[in-house]
């Protein structure tokens, strides 16, 4: 390529051609012009006149210049001029293209695949072969370099994976076909993954290295799971994100935007701005999500599917099982069970069959002597949470002082108010503490207690206390024990020592308890021993538009845990009752390239010139004729003479 | 459709003419050859016949009425005398336009078609002699007397298809003796006809003028450089590369072919006169109406 100031020529040789434009000239102008025609009557008397003197006359210097302008216009036109092109591709060897094939690649995975096709289009035009390499994992063995022309069809049929970009580990495999010097175009997703300073060290040695970065912002969504989970959303610019969209079905089950959710402050750390944005949304509506997206960023990094962990909390309600059905109205799990329902997973039984499902939380309404209290203990140690009510049954206990699993010693015996026997009248709930989970329940005027169990005083109750009746007595008292937490309410959980029961107030106070529970997350570990395998129900691509898996390979939960690969994309799977969801937004870093070319992204590849000449051309060609017939206007009808 | 522009150039025409000779006095051709004369005209006939001047007292004959009869000439003897009135003939002229393709030319925007000063001329000269009297027509035609009469020249000369050949000749079967003829033509196609019809003319006894009328490109020959000349009709065509070099070869044969006409004319005893329609009409006008007039 030939470059004159800010244009370039393809094929400059064709320039020489210019050298004949005088030539042209003087042919052009030598060219007798054509005879004016004018209507004469006296032309009789012309008739065999000769002329005295042939005068040769010249073609108007405008139409001569019009002509040659225009095939000066060809010339050049054909000489492939380029308006600013773009710097060549470094070196001159074969030509190695590197796409980084994660989800991170794919908002501006067509633009990627235009600057590819360039790269192959000029190496092609030069006689380079050239090897593509799709840094997705799943590409093996030797790169095979081919003409440069024949991979557009391969490169057109590549598709960003729905995992984090992998670089091959087998360096000394991978290049072994390659020649000792080659050129390396590297389409960046922006961002560093393990065996990239490798790779581009072993590249380095071998050539030029150019780093094509991408274009856009670098997004991605994460779940951090918790007592409450959040969403973290990461960016590679400090710039206001876009939306954070949850996304699920509407009461009438079609898919929709639920909810959109605002992000905390901003924590910007090696060049990656991290927000974390609360799911901060009624249990109902938490319940429907499905999936958390990043507004118009169409990669699977942007997209959180909702999974067990995000969702129900899985409750065991033991209850007295000897109830019989007229007795349902007074039995404590009955309140219970509604209460509880709508929000949460239920799972009734006796205690050593719930604690086999590994639930969060696992309510006993009025159990004294709690039967396998070590698998209990054990179990609230681990991070179980545990909710207990008073009744009757504890009331007359004598062993209660000795009862385990309580958050304080109770006093023996239940204290009545407001009976035919006692003095005071029935009394009413505080208004709750600022900090505590029940920071903000409107307490109802008619929620009363009219017995409860006391608790013994120490120094510790004040502190363990979440809600108190109105002369100062516990109502709700709370209590860590290792990882997890026991509640008592001092009342029952049905209509006989209080109508709290009775009130929205108790479905309210269920919720909240219910939600300080520490998710079950990795409760699997616990079956670890024998090898579960998840099978994707859902798998994204790494656009994160979800599909029906088409060959679903069930995944080692070993691997699983490795979070998505080649063999497992990201996508809901299903183990048994379990739904767990492999979620491929994750930590991001930022590459640095020493020692490679970083190319300007705004730079434009160049303006062909070409068309633009050759129209030029034609439209002087058009002016030529028009201005030749306006010279030889008037001799439309010589065909006649 | 080719009508309604026609009238309205009839009536523009014949207003045009009108405007041209309200200057003019009344016009009365010389009377000679009268009494050979097929036609009559407002010229004494030298016998008895209708017509406005007396001419003799006759005695009364069967056959004539009482209302005839003079009976102030009759009371002064004893016989009915009847006054008779000299029969009086108009004299009668018929005028020629070309219709040769050639007429149409004109060489500018700023001055008529030869054609239309042609039309304009014979339709003055026409009304000038209608009031004077005279049977006027177009060749060819009956000539007539009156006013109408102008109208019917006017639309005829309108009407008039132009030929699609350069050449036109007037016609010569047409011609009468006694008759007074006007040519109107450019004489620049094939002068033969012309000349066979000023022998057969002069040989009635025939008189009349043949007016050249030129467009000044014509007499002027402005062109240069190369051109394709053609004629009107596109039958003839010349080429020249330097039209410059032959403008005085042009002049000299246009110089030519009028000396031969007007040697022709001098010999049948016509008269040839010029015009170019970058003049006034006027002028061509009263030197027809001097040439007749004499």
């Amino acid at each position: 390529m030939l470059v004159l100031g800010p244009i370039g020529f393809l094929t400059p040789w064709l320039l020489a051609a210019l050298a004949a434009l005088p030539v042209i000239w003087l042919i052009l102008r030598a060219m007798p012009p054509s005879p004016k025609l004018v209507q004469f009557p006296g032309t009789r008397l012309l008739l065999g006149l000769r002329d005295p003197q042939p005068v040769a006359q010249h073609t108007p210097w405008w139409l001569l210049l019009l002509r040659v302008l225009a095939i000066a216009a060809l010339i050049l036109g054909f000489a492939g001029p380029v308006w600013k092109p773009a710097p060549e591709q470094a070196g001159q060897g074969p030509l190695l293209i590197v796409m980084d094939g994660g989800w991170s690649a794919a908002p501006d995975w067509p633009q990627r695949q235009a600057r590819v096709l360039r790269a192959l289009d000029a190496a092609s035009g030069q006689g380079q072969p050239a090897a593509l390499l799709v840094a997705d994992g799943q590409a093996a063995g030797p790169l095979a370099f081919q003409p440069a022309g024949e991979l557009a069809a391969e490169l057109r049929a590549t598709h960003p994976a729905a995992w984090e970009t992998r670089y091959p580990q087998d360096l000394d495999d991978t290049l072994a076909e390659a020649p000792a010097s080659l050129s390396t175009l590297w389409l960046s997703d922006g961002l560093d993954h393990p065996g990239r300073a490798a790779l581009l060290s072993a590249l380095s040695s071998r050539g030029t290295v150019t780093v094509a970065p991408p274009q856009g912002v670098g997004l991605s969504l994460e779940l951090v799971r918790g007592d409450q989970p959040s969403l973290r959303l990461r960016s590679t610019s400090g710039a206001i994100p876009p939306a954070v969209l949850a996304m699920g079905l509407d009461p009438q089950g079609a898919p929709r935007e639920l909810a959109r959710l605002t992000p905390d402050e901003p924590v910007t750390q090696g060049g990656v701005t991290s927000r974390d944005i609360p799911i901060d949304l009624p249990s109902e509506l938490r319940n429907r999500i499905t999936r958390f997206e990043i507004e118009g960023q169409a990669a699977a990094g942007a997209v959180v599917l909702a999974d067990d962990g995000l969702r129900r909390r899985k409750v065991a309600l033991i209850g007295d099982g000897g109830a019989t059905e007229g007795q349902r109205l007074l039995s404590p799990t009955h309140y219970l069970r509604r209460a509880l329902a709508p929000s949460t997973d239920l799972i009734e039984g006796g205690l050593g069959d719930v604690l086999q499902a590994s639930p969060d939380v696992i309510v006993l309404a009025d159990q004294i002597g709690v039967s396998e209290s070590e698998a209990l203990l054990q179990w609230v140690d681990q991070g179980g949470l545990l909710i207990r009510f008073a009744g009757p049954r504890m009331a007359a206990s004598e062993r209660l002082a000795e009862e385990p699993l309580l958050p304080v010693r109770l006093r023996a015996g239940g204290r009545d108010i407001g009976g035919a026997l006692s003095w005071g009248d029935p009394r009413g709930i505080t208004p709750f503490a600022p900090e505590g989970p029940f920071a903000g329940l409107s307490i109802p005027q008619d929620a009363t207690v009219r017995a409860q169990l006391l608790a013994e005083p120490s120094p510790e109750l004040a502190g363990r206390t979440l809600a108190q009746l109105t002369d100062g007595t516990p109502l709700v008292t709370r209590a860590p024990l290792g990882q997890g937490q026991l509640v008592l309410f001092h009342t029952t959980a049905n209509a006989e020592w209080s109508n709290l029961a009775l009130s929205g107030l108790f479905v309210q106070m269920l919720d909240r308890l219910v939600a300080t529970a520490r998710a079950s997350g990795e409760a699997p570990e616990a079956e670890a021993t024998e090898e579960t395998f998840w099978t994707p129900e859902l798998v994204l691509d790494g656009y994160g538009r979800a599909t029906q898996p088409q060959n679903p390979v069930p995944v080692a939960a070993t691997e699983f845990a490795r979070g998505p690969a080649p063999g497992a994309p990201a996508g809901l799977y299903r183990a048994g009752e379990r739904v767990a969801a492999l979620n491929a937004g994750g930590q991001m870093t930022l590459a640095e390239w020493p020692g490679a070319t970083i190319e300007n992204a705004t730079q434009a590849p160049g303006i062909d010139l070409r068309g633009w000449l050759i129209a030029l051309a034609a439209l002087l060609f058009a002016l030529d004729a028009l201005g030749s017939a306006w010279l030889a206007r008037g001799r439309s009808g010589r065909a006649l003479a | 459709m080719k009508g309604q522009p026609d009238q309205l150039r009839a009536g523009q025409l014949k207003a045009g003419a009108e405007a041209a000779t309200a200057g003019l006095p009344a016009l009365m051709l010389s009377a000679e050859r009268l009494a050979a004369s097929l036609t009559a005209g407002a010229h004494g006939q030298r016998r008895a016949g209708a017509g406005e001047d007396f001419w003799q007292y006759r005695p009364a004959t069967q056959g004539d009425t009482a209302r005839s009869i003079d009976w102030r000439r009759s009371a002064r003897s004893d016989g009915q005398f009847v006054r008779d009135r000299e029969a009086q003939v108009a004299q009668s002229a018929a005028i020629w336009v070309s219709a040769a393709a050639g007429m149409d030319f004109t060489g500018g925007p700023d001055r008529p078609a030869k054609r239309d000063r042609a039309d304009l001329l014979a339709l003055s000269l026409s009304l000038a002699l209608l009031a004077g009297g005279e049977r006027v027509g177009l060749a060819g035609q009956p000539a007539r007397m009156g006013r109408v009469q102008a109208d019917r020249i006017a639309s005829g000369l309108v009407t008039r298809q132009a030929l699609g050949s350069d050449e036109d000749a007037p016609p010569a079967e047409a011609l009468r003796p006694g008759q007074r003829i006007v040519l109107i033509d450019d004489y620049l196609g094939d002068p033969a006809p012309v000349l066979a019809y000023l022998h057969r003319a002069a040989g009635m006894g025939v008189q009349g003028a043949m007016l050249q009328l030129l467009d000044p490109d014509e007499e002027g020959f402005p062109y240069g450089g190369a051109v394709l000349f053609r004629s009107v009709s596109g039958a003839l065509s010349h080429d020249t590369r330097d039209a410059g070099g032959l403008r005085a070869a042009y002049l000299a044969r246009l110089a030519e072919r009028r000396t031969m006409l007007s040697r022709a004319c001098m010999t049948a005893g016509w008269h040839f006169g010029t015009h170019d329609t970058a003049a006034a009409p006027s002028q061509a006008l009263m030197w027809l109406w001097s040439v007749l007039e004499g």
